[in-house]
């Protein structure tokens, strides 16, 4: 893929997940447990992979997670999608080569579980209370069921990019 | 062998799915009487829940930002809260130990001690 065409699909697929990142938290939380959200930027970050490599979706990871907290966020969001962002992003590198590409739903679904265990480490460090590990059952499960959800969608989608001869 | 580790690991993802959410229900279900409300991990507040008479509300401002705690016979909630996403209103009023409520932007937590913790 020539330089040029590498960088303007990094930049656009940035200014994808910072978009889907800003909207989705303009949308309440649908259940009443910190935490929780779909993490649709997710399926941008996957597509990237699949699509650039591991080296690009880490960067266009950075970007969003840094300029989505700037945009729509306080400092302690920075931290904590920092933190959730950093572990999925390791676990997706680890496993995105194991399964096929109709497995994307696996890949995603601990990536799911990998954000939200780095994310509830990144909270009980700043509210200082170990109490909050409580969460760690229902922030799994949750990882799971919004993982599959963006892994499906992500599978879609670059099916649908193949077809179009992306 | 592909059909064979997406059938294994969608059933380790229902386990895990099932097993966190009814954890999380048994978890939510300890008892205990004192809440304890901290900010950034130092205790602000102590109350026995049980010896409430009349319900109240405490002011919990701190630089973070500010809540409003309400305080009842045998519950406490946040009834108010200036940060954007206000889950901590939204998970109602805690009756019990195990599970505490968080306000994360505001590094507020109130939790009901002792009891059964292991439920």
């Amino acid at each position: 893929m020539p330089k040029t065409r590498k960088l303007t699909l990094m930049a656009l697929l940035t200014a994808i997940a910072l978009t889907v990142f800003v909207i989705e938290n303009q949308i309440p939380a649908p259940v009443p447990v910190p935490g929780v959200k779909l993490g649709l930027a997710n399926i941008v970050t996957l597509i990237t992979m699949k699509l650039l490599g591991k080296r690009e979706a880490g960067a266009v990871l950075l970007v969003r997670v840094l300029m989505g907290s700037m945009f729509a966020g306080s400092p302690s969001t920075l931290l904590f999608s920092a933190a959730g962002g950093l572990l999925a992003y390791l676990v997706m590198c680890l496993t995105a080569g194991v399964f096929e590409e109709n497995q994307l739903w696996i890949v995603s679904a601990l990536a799911g579980v990998a954000h939200n265990a780095g994310q509830l480490a990144a909270c009980v460090f700043v509210v200082k209370t170990p109490g909050v590990f409580a969460y760690a059952p229902v922030l799994a499960a949750s990882g799971v069921i919004t993982g599959v959800f963006t892994g499906l969608a992500a599978q879609y989608l670059l099916k649908a990019l193949k077809k179009t001869k992306f | 062998m592909k059909k064979r580790t997406s059938i294994i690991f969608g059933l380790l993802f229902a386990v895990i799915v099932i097993g966190g959410l009814l954890s999380t229900f048994l978890l939510g279900r300890g008892e205990g009487t004192v809440a304890v409300i901290s900010v950034d991990g130092e205790v602000l507040e102590r109350i026995d829940l049980s010896k409430v008479r009349k319900p109240y509300d405490i002011d919990i401002s701190t630089e973070y930002g500010h809540n409003t705690v309400h305080v009842e016979k045998g519950a406490i909630s946040v009834s108010e809260a200036d940060c954007p996403d206000k889950v901590c209103m939204y998970q109602g009023r805690l009756t019990g130990s195990g599970i505490p409520i968080i306000c994360m932007p505001h590094r507020l937590v109130i939790e009901i001690e002792g009891g059964d913790i292991d439920a």
